[in-house]
């Protein structure tokens, strides 16, 4: 009988397990919905905003913002990780500092910012030191807070002590598709990206008031911050899909055991059933 | 013959039931034979000659005596003449049995001729009084790193391995006989209970080419064997533990050297019991066994015992029916023993043997007192690791590897490696593995652990801890299969 219990105890800590994974996959398919709106919405404005540069460039104006401009050297790079604050996400995380830490090693002396407490605790254990953690974005990351952030990138570039800024996250192509990426938001290479030869052939003529510098003075600071609220949105977003996956799997697993465990109680119950009934018949037997 | 002679004046009887390998027998009334005494039958029915002997297991009453058959009862009818020996089996006992292979009636049955002896000896004996009894606890190092680190043997004690068909208990033991008994001076009796006839072949050709230590003389030369196997008849299954037992104690007693004692397969003696035990007219008890199942287990375990005398180290192999170790037959041997080794089956699927149990095996010196600090930490601590990684499994098979902690991964990790590394390559399983045997030694089995507890070796891949001796073999063969890719 000791068999027999042992395996109820275990099939109540698994169907516990399962009632939690299962809870977490619907609660994860709500969030992936309204993230999925928001970068949608995102990826509209900052697909926008791209072009507008991209004919910016195209004017062939003779001025160049501070942020377009590549620095010498890249002894001050900054190395951004967007990992979640919650596990049960599957490789998530994992993927994302997989692509960070190959940075890591590559660029050899760098700063390192990590957001999501997750990130935080795996990279710490590795003994990589972190110059700065953030723990605030959650799965609706707002855009004054990214904004903070953008704001500090674009002083100390400004400044010169900012060489190159990388962000490493889950990029977000579309609900059964993301990848870890590394991308350089600064400097600015080129803000239009693929879109540029595209535009140019729409060929629109601006006409630019009060002037293009001025426009471009505002613009490209603003389409920096955007895609780098873009990179947010697209992490979480990324991070509601894995985890959607991640706890369906795990789900599925939990039912596959319930089933395992299940079928050997019955066994062993049985078994036990006929083991004390032949004792039983066989001591009656013995007794005649 | 005078002693037939005298036997037959005085007390002879007749066959009065046959039930399977019990029959009854019935005396005159003043002249019953005492119990287990031997009666034997020595007649010709119808041209075909049957020899068989019994045992005298209860008085029913009316002058009958009811008793178990040694050997087959085919053949046998009713007004037979059982004439009683008037004193229970024996066997020869002494120098003369070494090399030699006995049944259980201590007749040989190597086919090379009559055992010069001096002596018999009865197999039904006391076990020794309290006060002879000797109280020194020593560990035995086997080089089996598993053995030693989790489940020291001790010497002049009792070791058993535990196991369900098929998971390597055989193989063990002739390790263990392999190791010990050609490292060892003493002598070494060997029970073949109930199993094959044909592993017993084997061990004993195997026996007669080991040679002992450096020296030119085998293994068989200092060794005894009794068999009493599967395709004997209860009866025989039943005493012949008691019979090699004898021959053993013989060697305590009068020699005073270190003897071991091999006993393959223990459950089959409590087997044998259960199978007699009905038709002796007992009423079954749990599981079908024996009422007397403890005492009868109780009565042979205890002789295997040291003494102030000399020491008898034994080994047995008990079958756990169906996995299952809370079957009567397993529990009751358990409660004797010093060292307990569980093999285990999910262990073997995995294809790591020994398939030691590292949780579940444990052994009466694994104590700081006796194996000292160092030691006791270490196996302790291996014992943590892999009661927290079995703990976890459940959590990997469902949620996966990712969504433990980073302190429950480093364990999984080293888990994984240390269960690996508690396999090791056996000298007797040579033409399975094709690897060399390794004798590791008990100081580098503590170290080795320790290191990978430490986490010395969590760089090396797991599949370089498979079937090597120390540490360093490890390593070496990591930087063997990565030259090799």
């Amino acid at each position: 009988m000791a068999k027999a219990r042992a395996l109820v105890k275990r099939l109540k800590a698994v169907r516990n397990i399962r009632k939690i994974t299962r809870t977490m996959e619907l609660i994860a398919t709500g969030r992936f919905k309204r993230a999925m709106d928001r970068a949608t919405d995102a990826a509209a404005y900052t697909q926008k905003i791209s072009e507008i540069v991209a004919d910016l460039a195209g004017a062939n104006l003779q001025f160049s913002h501070p942020l377009l401009q590549a620095h010498d050297d890249e002894n001050n790079s900054i190395l951004l990780v967007l990992c979640s604050n919650r596990g049960f996400c599957g490789g998530y995380n994992g993927g994302v500092l997989r692509r960070a830490t190959a940075r890591i090693r590559e660029a050899g002396n760098i700063a390192v910012e990590i957001s999501g407490k997750r990130g935080i605790k795996l990279l710490t254990v590795q003994k990589y030191e972190l110059s700065e953690t953030y723990t605030q974005f959650e799965d609706k990351p707002t855009f004054d807070e990214v904004n903070e952030l953008a704001t500090r990138y674009i002083d100390l570039y400004c400044r010169g002590e900012l060489d190159r800024l990388d962000v490493a996250y889950m990029q977000f192509e579309s609900s059964s598709r993301q990848k870890p990426v590394l991308e350089t938001l600064l400097p600015i290479g080129s803000l239009g990206g693929d879109d540029e030869i595209a535009s140019a052939e729409r060929a629109v003529e601006y006409e630019f008031l009060p002037s293009g510098e001025e426009i471009l003075e505002e613009i490209v600071p603003a389409a920096f911050r955007a895609r780098l609220f873009k990179c947010f949105l697209d992490a979480a977003v990324s991070e509601q899909i894995f985890r959607m996956v991640a706890m369906k799997g795990a789900t599925e697993n939990a039912d596959d055991m319930i089933g395992n465990l299940s079928q050997k109680y019955n066994r062993a119950r049985q078994t036990q059933i006929t083991s004390e009934l032949s004792e039983i018949i066989g001591g009656a037997a013995a007794l005649e | 013959m005078a002693t037939a002679d005298a036997t037959t004046a005085t007390n002879a009887g007749k066959i009065t039931q046959i039930i399977g390998s019990t029959f009854d027998a019935e005396f005159p009334e003043d002249s019953l034979p005492e119990i287990y005494n031997a009666l034997q039958i020595d007649e010709t029915v119808k041209g075909v000659h049957i020899q068989v002997t019994g045992e005298v297991q209860q008085h029913l009453g009316g002058g009958r005596v009811r008793c178990v058959a040694l050997g087959s009862t085919d053949g046998m009818v009713r007004a037979m003449r059982a004439v009683d020996t008037g004193k229970s089996v024996s066997v020869p006992v002494g120098k003369g049995t070494l090399g030699r292979v006995f049944n259980l009636l201590g007749d040989p049955i190597d086919g090379r001729g009559d055992v010069p002896h001096d002596e018999r000896w009865p197999i039904h004996r006391d076990p020794p009084p309290l006060d002879t009894l000797s109280a020194k606890t020593e560990i035995f190092e086997t080089g089996i790193k598993v053995v030693d680190l989790l489940t020291p043997f001790v010497r002049g004690g009792k070791a058993g391995l535990f196991g369900g068909a098929g998971l390597g208990k055989t193989v063990i033991l002739t390790e263990l006989i392999a190791r010990i008994a050609s490292a060892h001076g003493g002598y070494s009796v060997f029970a073949g209970v109930g199993e094959r006839t044909r592993e017993g072949n084997d061990l004993w050709l195997e026996m007669q080419e080991t040679k002992i230590g450096t020296t030119d003389r085998s293994v068989i030369e200092q060794t005894c064997m009794v068999f009493g196997q599967m395709n004997e008849p209860p009866g025989a299954r039943l005493r012949v533990a008691l019979s090699a037992l004898t021959m053993a104690e013989w060697f305590r007693e009068t020699t005073g050297t270190d003897t071991l004692l091999f006993v393959d397969n223990i459950f089959r003696f409590s087997q044998a019991g259960s199978e007699v035990s009905a038709l002796l007219g007992r009423m079954p008890s749990a599981v079908g066994y024996q009422p007397t199942l403890g005492t009868e287990l109780g009565e042979l375990q205890e002789r295997i015992t040291s003494t102030t005398d000399g020491a008898i180290t034994s080994v047995q192999a008990v079958y756990v029916p169906a996995d299952d170790p809370t079957d009567p037959a397993p529990a009751t041997a358990f409660s004797h023993l010093d060292a307990f080794i569980y093999l285990e089956r999910r262990i073997s699927e995995k294809g790591i043997y020994p398939a030691i149990d590292p949780l579940a095996s444990s052994s009466r010196i694994l104590d700081p007192q006796y194996v000292g600090d160092r030691h006791y930490g270490v196996a302790r601590r291996v014992q943590e690791i892999l009661q927290r990684y079995r703990e976890l499994q459940d959590i990997i098979a469902i949620l996966g590897v990712d969504e433990l902690s980073e302190d429950d991964k480093q364990v999984v990790h080293r888990a994984r490696r240390i269960e690996r590394f508690l396999s090791q390559p056996f000298l007797v399983a040579e033409v399975f593995t094709g690897k060399e045997g390794k004798i590791t030694p008990l100081e580098d089995t503590v170290r080795s652990f320790e290191e990978i507890c430490d986490g010395k070796w969590d760089h090396l891949p797991e599949a370089a801890f498979m079937y090597v001796g120390a540490i360093e073999e490890a390593d070496e063969q990591a930087r063997k299969m990565q030259s090799g890719d």
